[in-house]
């Protein structure tokens, strides 16, 4: 059963990233993050602040995260 | 008369309050014995690691004769971890301790008869934070030479021990090894430790320290500063980063001074041990 929910995640795609955002929180106001389809990116609503994901590595270190603009501007990030 | 000495007691005392003030303040702003602004030091730090991250492992194997091992071995064995645990190793880079916690988790389970919990075991994660995303690199590259590359149970995440990405309450366990030196700030480091474990969660540090001994104490002062270096040109082609080492392991707090500010972060029951006559200390304490 274990075996068979692993290849799926692995055939998923990003389905890893998305246990990564449910665990994560955005380092500066500590509130849960949203992982984002479009820049693979996870985003943190809360302050509007995008963080990149880099090899897999999600990278929260705060200066790396990127302010977003507007709504729909996410390909800044 | 007595006025004097009252005002002698109290000039001590604020004497003392400013001293640690200042020795915080100085961690802050000291790249190993030079002075620089609060605001380098990460960056400082931060070109440190890039540059000897390659050859980092070796490098921890030539200056402590293989005995790094042997400590971070010690450290694990004080975390006593378990299946389902919830982990963060933080400036773990290279996966050192995290692949020595994975592998205690994971050989219980070897060991132990036939109640093995599976699902407990699934649900074990180890979080590897390092702020130097070249440290990670190699790290993730090490877990894919054991063939860990895909393994649910390691995470490898880019994040700053001084602002951490992990609620609080999350975690089971926080071992930082050879990393707290190098935080511009020790108590904010401090507080984020506190902040995400969890209540009954145990923080353990292993870090180089300080050397009281007599006679031993200058054959170690002369190691440090004679033989290191010259190991660091030969070998990672990098003589400033292993000098700013040793000069970082002066500056950084006494075993003592480190554990108060530990008990400051609001842990309990804080300890250390010395290992090879305090070269290493692993201080370990508890969130009650």
């Amino acid at each position: 059963m274990v075996r068979i929910s692993r290849v799926l995640l692995k055939y998923a795609g990003f389905a890893i990233d998305k246990t990564l955002s449910e665990i994560l929180v955005c380092p500066l106001s500590k509130q849960p993050l949203r992982f984002c389809e479009k820049t693979k990116s996870l985003v943190s609503d809360t302050i509007g602040v995008s963080f990149p994901i880099k090899d897999g590595i999600p990278c929260l270190v705060p200066k790396d995260g990127k302010m977003l603009e507007e709504e729909g501007d996410t390909s800044k990030a | 008369m007595a006025l004097r000495s009252l005002s002698r007691r109290l000039g001590s005392r604020i004497l003392s309050y400013r001293s640690s003030v200042a020795s915080l303040h100085s961690h802050a702003t000291s790249f190993g014995f030079q002075e620089v602004k609060e605001e380098e030091k990460s960056k400082l730090v931060g070109n440190v690691f890039t540059n000897v991250a390659s050859s980092y492992d070796i490098m921890n194997d030539v200056m402590s004769g293989g005995l790094h091992r042997l400590w971070k071995e010690r450290l694990v064995g004080k975390l006593s971890p378990f299946p389902g645990m919830k982990h963060l190793d933080v400036a773990g880079g290279t996966g050192d301790v995290a692949f020595r916690i994975y592998d205690a988790v994971y050989s219980v389970k070897r060991r132990a008869l036939n109640k093995v919990d599976e699902a407990s075991l699934e649900e074990t994660q180890i979080y590897v934070c390092d702020i130097n995303p070249n440290m990670l690199n190699v790290g993730k590259q090490r877990a894919a030479e054991r063939g860990l590359r895909d393994n649910k149970s390691l995470v490898w995440v880019e994040g700053d021990a001084e602002a951490l990405s992990f609620d609080d309450n999350s975690m089971d366990g926080y071992t930082i090894a050879f990393g707290i030196r190098n935080v511009t700030h020790i108590e904010k480091a401090l507080a984020e430790a506190y902040r995400v474990l969890k209540r009954g969660g145990r923080f353990l540090c292993l870090e180089l320290s300080h050397v009281d001994i007599p006679i031993f104490k200058d054959i170690y002062d002369l190691y440090s500063f004679q033989v290191i270096p010259n190991l660091g040109e030969l070998i990672a082609g990098d003589r400033e980063s292993y000098q700013y080492l040793v000069e970082s392991v002066r500056k950084f707090p006494p075993q003592e001074r480190f554990a108060s500010m530990i008990a400051d972060a609001g842990f309990e029951k804080v300890e250390y041990e010395n290992l090879v006559g305090g070269v290493v200390a692993i201080h370990s304490a508890i969130k009650l």
